[in-house]
């Protein structure tokens, strides 16, 4: 792993796709996670709009635009449940930040490193979710550790292959 | 001061985010008096936009995805494989015009048994009208079991309407768009629906656990309750009507959280988790459309004769009665008897059969039968019946046959 300063990298690494990607990625996302758990499983085991959230927070290296997207997504996901909205935006823009901020200083171009970053910020991401609801709010939500833990296991699965997908969209220089 | 925001700008920006949603859950989360959060059942006008604005973006996308799904299903089996569907289509047909009268003979049953529970004053509601409806897609979230449906507001549905299938209840409609609407699953942990076990009659509340498995809460341990029962909608909570089908009883474990009460795991009866089309209960009052009515008349016209028939067949009862000896009292006199009544066809009355009296205890020369019989005075007096004999039924006291020649 190559030890390069903070800003030297971020001009370096910094990815860049066509506009239409950062629009049609997240809607994708949000289709898929509203519909796959009806067709494929009762048990949502993946979580699309976070994995598009560390995707690019990672990819742009900015955690202000990490922090955004993850916010946005975390809206429109509250949204279509019946549960307060604002949960899932806090959740997420953490996650957004936390992983621009990792991207900066470590080589998320690897694939060890990018599965393990994603389990771990699922987890983060759950942990996040149950404080908000159950502390924050005070409100009753039963929950079990190891949905959760599946749900970490899945994403990080599923990143081997969607974030190679979306690796292929970007702009070369 | 400018470098500050500079330095720190990536953090204070999460910072507005993260506080600026807590304000706004904090606008849609009150306190109870035990200190426990809730929402209201209806989102506020903010919240409610912010709900429309991710439908009306995610909504439509999932839909097209579910029905080119569908489509392309529908290829296979509507244009590839066909084998005996046109003989298989005659039959059906020929059935569903049996069932429709079938149908609206029992529609008319129904009718009449309403009138009179309403007569009992006797709460009881009927599925009258049912949208159907194609389930998209879902909350994408195991902590909001919620789906939405094709149908909305411009279709009639309103929130509260009980969604469910030809095998049991799948949920109610909680929100309703103009074009769509989001149904909350009798698994979701927020849900509730008044339920009762078939043969036990106990009465639960339905409800979804963590991990979406249907459970019955708030019973008392019972002996009589055993894996296998099923458990029907009790009617009580205003959504669903009685004695839909919930499903049965899968597994029976103590509440930890209670005393002395268990918690009943079910199988649910519809495939929840497996939705392609529900049925919106849009009506449980009685309304039947014009083909319903037409069914109906139809169906009256076909019973006419029976109808007819039977009508005969109670007059024809009704002068057999008539003509039982019995109706005639041997101890009333003659203008006292009942009068048979005129038959319809203007024939005259039978003429009265005689009765029999029955026979004295002690007979002595003035009971009935036991006349004297004088000796005959004539030869053909003999063999002539003695006009005076007294005939059961007749006054005692009879007149001399030569009473004209004394005077």
């Amino acid at each position: 792993m190559s030890v390069l300063g903070i800003d030297s990298r971020r001009e370096i690494e910094i990815r860049r796709y066509p506009m239409l990607v950062y629009v049609l990625v997240p809607l994708l996302a949000l289709v898929l996670q509203a519909w796959l758990p009806r067709l494929v499983t009762p048990y949502v085991w993946f979580d699309f709009p976070l994995l598009i959230t560390v995707y690019f927070a990672m990819a742009r290296r900015s955690p202000i635009q990490g922090t955004t997207i993850g916010f946005i997504l975390g809206l429109l996901e509250d949204a279509l449940t019946h549960r307060p909205i604002g949960i899932n935006g806090i959740a997420k823009s953490i996650v957004g930040f936390l992983a621009a901020s990792v991207g900066v200083r470590i080589d998320v171009d690897n694939v060890t490193i990018r599965v393990i970053l994603t389990f771990l910020l699922s987890l983060l991401s759950s942990a996040t979710y149950l404080f908000v609801f159950r502390i924050l709010l005070g409100m009753v939500l039963e929950w079990t550790w190891y949905n959760e833990l599946f749900r970490a296991i899945g994403n990080a699965l599923i990143v081997l292959v969607l974030f190679h997908l979306l690796d292929r969209f970007k702009i070369r220089d | 001061m400018e470098s500050f925001f500079s330095r720190y700008r990536n953090l204070l920006v999460l910072f507005v985010l993260l506080i600026g949603q807590i304000v706004g859950l904090a606008v849609q989360v009150r306190r109870t008096a035990d200190g426990r959060g809730v929402i209201d059942e209806k989102d506020g006008p903010g919240v409610r936009l912010i709900r429309f604005w991710a439908e009306s973006m995610v909504v439509p996308f999932v839909g097209g995805v579910h029905y080119s799904r569908i489509g392309l299903g529908a290829l296979w089996q509507n244009y590839i494989d066909l084998h005996n569907v046109r003989q298989q289509n005659l039959d059906l047909q020929r059935t569903v015009d049996r069932l429709r009268l079938e149908q609206a003979s029992l529609m008319e049953d129904a009718k009449q048994g309403q009138r009179l529970q309403a007569l009992l004053d006797f709460q009881q509601k009927y599925i009258y009208s049912t949208l159907p409806a194609q389930a998209l897609g879902s909350s994408g979230s195991d902590q909001s079991r919620v789906f939405y449906v094709d149908k909305g507001s411009a279709d009639g549905l309103k929130p509260d309407m009980a969604v469910v299938t030809g095998d049991g209840i799948v949920g109610k409609v909680r929100d309703v768009f103009p074009h769509t609407a989001q149904v909350l699953a009798v698994n979701d942990q927020t849900a509730g629906a008044g339920v009762i076990l078939e043969t036990t009659r106990i009465r639960g509340i339905l409800r979804g656990d963590a991990n979406g498995r249907l459970e019955i809460v708030g019973i008392m341990a019972d002996q009589r309750i055993k894996p296998g029962e099923k458990v029907l909608t009790a009617g009580g909570d205003l959504i669903f009507p009685r004695g839909l089908p919930v499903g049965e009883v899968e597994k029976v474990v103590p509440d930890p959280d209670r005393d002395s009460h268990i918690i009943l795991y079910l199988k649910p009866a519809a495939h929840i988790d497996r939705l392609d089309e529900v049925l919106v209960i849009t009506s449980t009052e009685p309304r039947f459309n014009d083909q319903q009515q037409q069914d109906m008349d139809t169906s009256d016209a076909l019973k006419a004769p029976d109808v007819a028939a039977l009508k005969e067949q109670q007059k024809a009862s009704q002068v057999m009665a008539e003509r039982l000896p019995g109706l005639t009292d041997p101890n009333l006199p003659t203008d006292q008897q009942p009068q048979p009544q005129q038959l319809p066809d203007g024939a005259p009355p039978p003429p009265p059969t005689p009765t029999r009296a029955l026979p004295a205890l002690h007979p002595d020369r003035f009971s009935p039968g036991q006349a004297v019989q004088p000796k005959p005075t004539s030869p053909d007096a003999t063999t002539a019946p003695h006009p005076q004999a007294k005939t059961p039924g007749t006054t005692t006291h009879a007149a001399r046959p030569n009473d004209g020649r004394n005077q």
